[in-house]
């Protein structure tokens, strides 16, 4: 029983983690019908930074939540103006041509930006200030550490600041309209650059505390930890039905669960498989996701 | 824009060209090197090593007054991404560059076949990091390694565990790559052979950060000795803290390529009290001390793993050019053969085979600094 | 261009460089000791450096300076592309053929080796058109087919001792299987789940190799693979494998020819072009898409066969996502359902990171930036085909 317990906080964590890089795909997905691969990269990048800032921040003398506080805000930052800046060469100019073409042009620039975060970073993994969210809690053989309280904390009040911002705010009406259709959007007046900027931005943002999320819960980044997680993250949010919010969190924590139990309860090296199983049978029932919503052939 | 992108394609072309034509003028008889290491992708870490270790070689011998017979020696350091087919690529382009000496590979999955390309133009290879036993079991007369051997490896790890930790029962994870789960099968095997009870043998894949599934297992398995087969140290630290973490209190134990200084920066204090089997070095060697300063003066780091090896690999080619007196890959060969010599790592003299034996040595973290701990060979304690 | 447009072009230039600055100085200046700038502006220097004289470039160009220059190139192109437009089909076709017969005579074996690599992705990237160029399916685990045909003639060689032109057919045959397997539950998907759908399968074909132990012997992948041989000679030199290779891509160009103005070819167009009208027309939608799987996967397992025995060596490292994703690149950058455009995409992609080995640790940058400036460049590809619509699915 305790290994169960174990192994369900496990997956709690990893799912959370999934789930927010997850979120990022599902709005970009959302809005101009993309796969970002270059998303991952945002991920690594804001990991990066936040190594950066804490390190810097702490040097200077402050108490050291208030400089992960800042690493994080700033980073979310950071990683947002990146994405605003390769949306608008890579992908803006793209928006009229093929959808594949748009594709290609997201691999190049995942491409370059892992070999960017390389040169400049160095390719050796970069430690973590681990310390500051050192500890936890135990019972028995269960333990939890606080970072990962601190992680599913944080997915959750990202979450619920999604949903708002989604649903509530007039920014948000114009995304859900901008993803409708483009073309009336526009008609009534919404920029649609703007949006689309705006959305780049927000799931990068995303990523970028994911990134640093990772970073001080496994210890270290490196430049190459976008790749493995991004696919993931992607099949999170296509499981969950692709442009739908819930979806990317549904989605990561069944991806996170069946990895974990399959590699807790059967073995290790065919976790990836049964989570890709699981992806293409629900895939198989309800083609358009778990959360996603039947819409008619002409659109998919 | 169009035109704009055109413009800059046309001036990147332009560029390419013009540094091209720069490289025409070389001095006339250049004793030609190259390596062959990952050095993009998740292995660029090692790789570099392998890349700077051959470096210094190059640097020391120059200092040295350089070889008779040869005005320079001039280095090609290539990408294998450790991808087979990328590796026969930089073996092909190694060939058409007439170099004469190549230290690599790192993966054994690349080694192999690039030693294969190599000795159909009877080019001299050293790896300084393939320790799978097939590198040199395949009758190739041009291939030298001068790391040890996983079949070395598995047995010095287990005698430790059997009389110095004085061990019972051991748990086993690997990452799946040719050299980690070789090493782990044969880690099994001996311990099973020793009276040993391996709880299980469970498996990650590369590429994952999260291990709390399998650690989980090794906590509720609580075996005496947890052993890390990974692929590299960046994994090794990312293992070692998610076990300190969820509370494993079996002793740590890894192996060659978990051994990096760059595992205690990033693991910190959970690093503290691991062991690792690892090629014996003399610190305080001569050879090891010009290696270390030359080192840390050019590349900021400490040497790597296999930085050693590598540079070892490299003296050892150049050392069997100078006795030869030319690059000519018969005669290098008798000359290395012949060679024995203290350098970085170990003393390094090859046998028929090719392999240089291995004399493993057991590490552990003391203070933030890796400490030899036990020494396979003369069985005794440092 | 006046000056108005002058300023707002070099305006956005700015903004643009002054962007960078703000997204490298954090990576390169924030250090634990403190704000340093000295390294950013040497980098942000070459950069601006760059674009400043880019930028001059453009507006001397834009102003007409440059038509000395572009008048001749422009005249000899349209010149050329008369000739080329002249002359029959037959004789362009030997002209490259004879090229290629004699190209191994001509060059080193680096160059042999890199024509092999880029034959490999022909056949490679013209399977993959067939998926994806004419039918339209997105296919991003393509690759698995590729090692499907490469274990297929390492086990057989190994266990049967059959020789590799017995074991091209059954590799082609066994790849079409796997095809059809991965084929038959993705056919409800559409669009993007199909392409996570064919990620999965392609990973979760890589991870079998990789653990299927007695099966592929696993990470160690397998070793000594014999070579192809005729009439009792083995195939030893690179250039003799070139010449096997170079057969193997002829009959692929073919049989794509063929496919492609065929009945069957129609059909996968009409299917790419509009799904529901192609069914309404009669088309059988879901045979026909099978079939564009398992033929786009038999060409694959024949490079796949090859490889193998080229390389003597196979591995699950020779599958990963990354190679369907490059092979995807191809495809598109050539321009998807054009067979010279697939060739040049191949030619492009296979070439570029070998120019650029000189690079070093900068090689795959250039790469990765270089893929995209010609996605930018060309979206349509650098040889579209001449009948392509846009996909129903893109149409708002």
């Amino acid at each position: 029983m305790e290994f169960f317990i174990q192994q369900l906080i496990n997956c709690i964590t990893l799912g959370g983690v999934y789930a927010l890089i997850a979120l990022g795909y599902t709005m970009v997905y959302g809005i101009i019908q993309l796969i970002n691969f270059a998303h991952g990269e945002f991920f690594a990048a804001g990991g990066y930074m936040g190594v950066i800032l804490i390190s810097y921040l702490a040097a200077q003398g402050l108490h050291p939540y208030i400089c992960l506080g800042l690493a994080l805000v700033l980073s979310m930052g950071y990683c947002a103006l990146m994405a605003m800046a390769v949306e608008r060469l890579a992908y803006k100019p793209l928006r009229q041509a093929s959808r594949l073409a748009a594709l290609l042009s997201a691999l190049g620039v995942s491409i370059f930006l892992q070999n960017g975060l390389m040169l400049t970073q160095g390719v050796y993994d970069k430690p973590y200030p681990t310390e500051i969210t050192a500890g936890g809690f135990e019972w028995g053989l269960v333990s939890v550490s606080y970072m990962q309280i601190f992680i599913v904390v944080l997915t959750i009040v990202l979450l619920i600041a999604l949903n708002l911002l989604v649903f509530k705010t007039r920014i948000g009406k114009a995304m859900r309209a901008t993803s409708q259709d483009k073309v009336m959007a526009a008609l009534v007046g919404i920029n649609s650059n703007r949006v689309i900027a705006t959305t780049f931005a927000i799931g990068a943002a995303l990523a970028a505390a994911a990134g640093i999320m990772v970073g001080l819960y496994y210890g270290s980044v490196n430049y190459t930890m976008g790749f493995v997680p991004g696919i993931k993250a992607f099949a999170a949010a296509v499981l969950g039905g692709i442009g739908n919010i819930t979806g990317a969190l549904i989605g990561g924590l069944i991806i996170g669960m069946v990895e974990i139990f399959a590699a807790g309860y059967i073995s290790g090296e065919y976790k990836d498989v049964f989570a890709f199983i699981i992806l293409i049978a629900v895939l198989y029932f309800r083609p358009t996701g778990i959360m996603g919503e039947n819409v008619d052939d002409t659109r998919v | 824009m169009k035109r704009l992108l055109a413009l800059i394609a046309a001036l990147a072309v332009m560029a390419l060209v013009l540094t091209g034509c720069g490289e025409g003028e070389k001095a006339e008889n250049v004793l030609k090197m190259g390596t062959m290491s990952p050095l993009t992708g998740p292995y660029a870490a090692d790789g570099n090593d392998i890349r700077q270790g051959t470096e210094i070689a190059i640097e020391v011998i120059r200092e040295q007054g350089g070889i008779e017979g040869f005005d320079d020696i001039e280095l090609f350091p290539q990408d294998t991404a450790c991808d087979p087919k990328q590796a026969v690529a930089a073996a092909n382009k190694l060939i058409n560059e007439k170099v004469t000496g190549v230290v690599g590979a790192y993966c054994s999955s690349s080694t192999i076949p690039a030693s294969e390309t190599l000795a159909e133009e009877n080019i001299i290879m050293l790896t300084p990091a393939s320790t799978s036993p097939k590198v040199t079991e395949r009758g190739l007369t041009n291939i030298f390694r001068t790391c040890g051997r996983d079949d070395h490896q598995a047995p010095a790890a287990v005698k430790f565990m059997k009389d110095v930790a004085g061990v019972k029962s051991i748990f086993i994870v690997d990452d799946k790559t040719t050299y980690s789960q070789g090493l782990a099968e044969g880690v099994a095997a001996a311990a099973k052979a020793a009276g040993i009870e391996v709880l299980d043998h469970d498996h990650v894949n590369q590429g994952d950060k999260d291990y709390s599934a399998v650690l989980t297992k090794v906590k509720a398995a609580n075996p005496d000795l947890f052993y890390i087969s990974l692929q590299n140290s960046a994994t090794g630290a990312l293992m070692v803290i998610q076990a300190k973490r969820m509370g494993v209190d079996a002793v740590l134990m890894g192996q060659d390529a978990v051994y990096h200084p760059k595992i205690v920066e990033i693991a910190k204090a959970s690093a503290e009290g691991l062991f690792c089997t690892f090629g014996a070095i003399d610190k305080d060697a001569d050879a090891y001390k010009t290696f270390f300063t030359k080192y840390k003066a050019k590349t900021g780091n400490e040497p790597g793993a296999y930085s050693a090896y590598a540079f070892d690999s490299a003296m050892a080619y150049l050392k069997a050019v100078q006795a030869a007196g030319s690059a000519d890959p018969v005669k290098v060969r008798a000359e290395l053969l012949k060679l024995e010599f203290v350098g970085a790592s170990k003393t390094v003299s090859y046998n028929e085979q090719g392999d240089s034996g291995s004399n493993y040595t057991v590490y552990q973290v003391k203070d933030g600094k890796f400490v030899p701990y036990w020494n396979s060979l003369s069985g005794e304690k440092y | 261009m006046t000056t108005q447009e002058s300023r707002k072009l070099w305006l956005s230039c700015g903004v643009g460089l002054l962007w960078f600055f703000i997204l490298l100085w954090p990576l390169l200046g924030i250090t634990p000791e403190g704000l340093e700038f000295g390294k950013t502006f040497t980098v942000f220097g070459y950069v601006a450096v760059a674009a400043v004289i880019i930028m001059l470039f453009y507006q001397v160009q834009q102003a007409g300076q440059l038509d000395f220059v572009e008048t001749p190139i422009k005249t000899a192109s349209g010149k050329a592309k008369k000739i080329y437009d002249s002359m029959p089909r037959w004789a362009l076709l030997g002209i490259v053929l004879a090229a290629a017969i004699i190209y191994p005579q001509l060059t080193e074996r680096y160059a042999h080796d890199v024509a092999i690599s880029v034959m490999i992705y022909i056949c490679l990237g013209l399977g993959l058109n067939i998926v994806v160029g004419l039918a339209g399916l997105l296919d991003l685990g393509y690759i698995a087919f590729y090692g499907v045909g490469a274990y297929t003639y390492a086990l057989m060689s190994l266990h049967f001792g059959m020789s590799f032109w017995l074991c091209l057919p059954v590799a082609g045959l066994t790849a079409a299987i796997a095809g059809s397997i991965v084929g038959y539950p993705t056919l409800r998907m559409r669009g993007d789940y199909l392409a996570i759908v064919t990620l999965g399968f392609g990973e979760i074909v890589r991870l079998i190799f990789n653990n299927w132990m007695s099966l592929t012997n696993g990470p160690n992948g397998i070793l000594s693979i014999p070579r192809p041989e005729i009439f009792g000679y083995q195939l030893k030199q690179l250039w003799m494998l070139y010449y096997v290779i170079l057969v193997i891509v002829i009959v692929t160009i073919i049989a794509v020819y063929r496919l492609n103005f065929s009945r069957i070819g129609r059909a996968w167009e009409a299917i790419r072009e509009d799904e529901t009208a192609a069914e309404l027309m009669g088309v059988n939608t879901f045979l026909l898409k099978l079939l564009a799987y398992a033929m786009g996967a038999t060409f694959a397992g024949f490079a796949g066969a090859f490889f193998a025995a080229r390389m003597r060596f196979v591995g699950p490292e020779s599958f990963t996502f990354l190679e369907s994703a490059m092979v995807l690149s191809m495809v598109v950058l050539g321009g998807m359902g054009s067979i010279p455009g697939v060739i040049l995409g191949v030619l492009a992609l296979v070439a570029l990171p070998e120019v650029f080995r000189g690079f070093e640790l900068y090689r795959m940058l250039v790469f990765g930036g270089v893929m995209t400036l010609m996605m930018l460049i060309r979206p349509e590809g650098l040889w579209p085909a001449s009948r392509v619509g846009r996909r129903s699915e893109e149409a708002d």
